[in-house]
């Protein structure tokens, strides 16, 4: 079936700026968790913030986290990308365990718009030896020949005619019978 | 309250009728007009497109092979031989490659190809077959296996 349905704009895997060919650098540029201290959906991300904000901190120095304790709002988490780009994630009555997994989604996805892969890998140089053009197989001489040339007009392969076949058959028979009346005058 | 009669005709069609229209028609979201709204229509249309994604799925591998054997034939010209015998050398000289790896070649690695072409084409002359003469003299300072017998 067509993905026309899906109204997903399309594209190639990409990397932002070649990230990871030299060093790596998490595109993450800081995370906004925004709760409520009393309600009962925000529980899964207090849990979070209790238990494992500090650890996640910790091991990425690079990503900036921000606490907004907000009264009476759905928990939520915004993350701002190094190009710009925002994500917005609802936690309302989410457990522990899906926040972290959000969390460590977001942490791992660059800004990019989300797109449907039409191939499962990208290359910036899929040739090595040069692309095939018109003029890769041809003689550079070509370029100071001056038209019309009697060498290059010529056929490239062109089989022998019948007449001269029948010469070299003709040939052949005198030679054959020149070498016999040899032989007998030998004898 | 009396119900007259005209109650009795509705049916009760269970209660998971609007996922399953829904199914069809997040389907037809992209057709023209009633097709992609009306569920009696949609339904109709989308068992079509259904019918030929499944018909296109086998076109479109035998079209993507006729495009590898077009590129692949086209390079062989290139360097004076033909797809059957370029085809064959290589098969002889044990060198697998598939067609769309050959197409690739072709385009993206030229000199790689053009070697491909003269190993195929120095093997097919040694065995003699069929429509070698025509494509001139085998290429020189190729080994085959087949010469160290």
């Amino acid at each position: 079936m067509s993905n026309s349905h899906l109204f997903l704009p399309s594209g190639f895997p990409r990397a932002p700026l070649q990230n990871g060919i030299g060093r790596f650098v998490c595109q993450l540029q800081r995370i906004t968790i925004k709760f409520c201290k009393s309600n009962g959906s925000s529980r899964g991300v207090r849990e979070f913030i209790e238990k494992d904000l500090l650890d996640f901190a910790h091991n990425y120095p690079g990503i900036v986290v921000y606490v907004k304790p907000r009264r009476h709002h759905s928990p939520c988490l915004s993350a701002e990308y190094l190009n710009g780009e925002r994500q917005y994630v609802n936690c309302h009555n989410h457990s522990r365990d899906e926040v972290i997994k959000w969390v460590n989604l977001l942490r791992t996805e660059s800004g990019n718009q989300i797109i449907r892969l039409r191939k499962m890998w990208h290359t910036d140089c899929p040739s090595i030896q040069g692309p095939w053009s018109p003029f890769v197989n041809r003689d550079p001489h070509l370029n100071v020949v001056e038209f019309p040339n009697e060498s290059l007009s010529r056929p490239v392969y062109l089989p022998k005619t019948a007449t001269e076949q029948l010469k070299e058959i003709f040939e052949k028979q005198r030679q054959t019978n020149v070498s016999s009346l040899d032989e007998k005058q030998a004898e | 309250m009396v119900f007259t009669s005209l109650a009795l005709f509705v049916r009760n069609r269970g209660p998971d009728e609007f996922w399953r229209k829904r199914k069809i028609l997040k389907l037809s979201a992209h057709f023209y007009g009633r097709r992609r709204n009306c569920y009696s229509i949609a339904i109709r249309a989308v068992h079509r497109a259904l019918v030929s994604a499944t018909k296109g799925r086998k076109l479109k591998k035998e079209d993507m092979v006729a495009l590898w054997e077009t590129r692949i034939t086209a390079g062989c010209e290139e360097h004076n031989m033909t797809y059957p015998l370029f085809r064959e050398g290589l098969v002889r000289c044990n060198i697998l490659l598939n067609r769309k790896t050959l197409a690739d070649l072709a385009v993206w690695e030229p000199r790689t190809f053009k070697s491909l072409v003269k190993v195929a084409h120095a093997r097919v002359s040694q065995d003699g077959l069929a429509g070698v003469t025509e494509l001139g003299d085998p290429p020189s300072g190729i080994i085959t296996r087949g010469m160290l017998k």
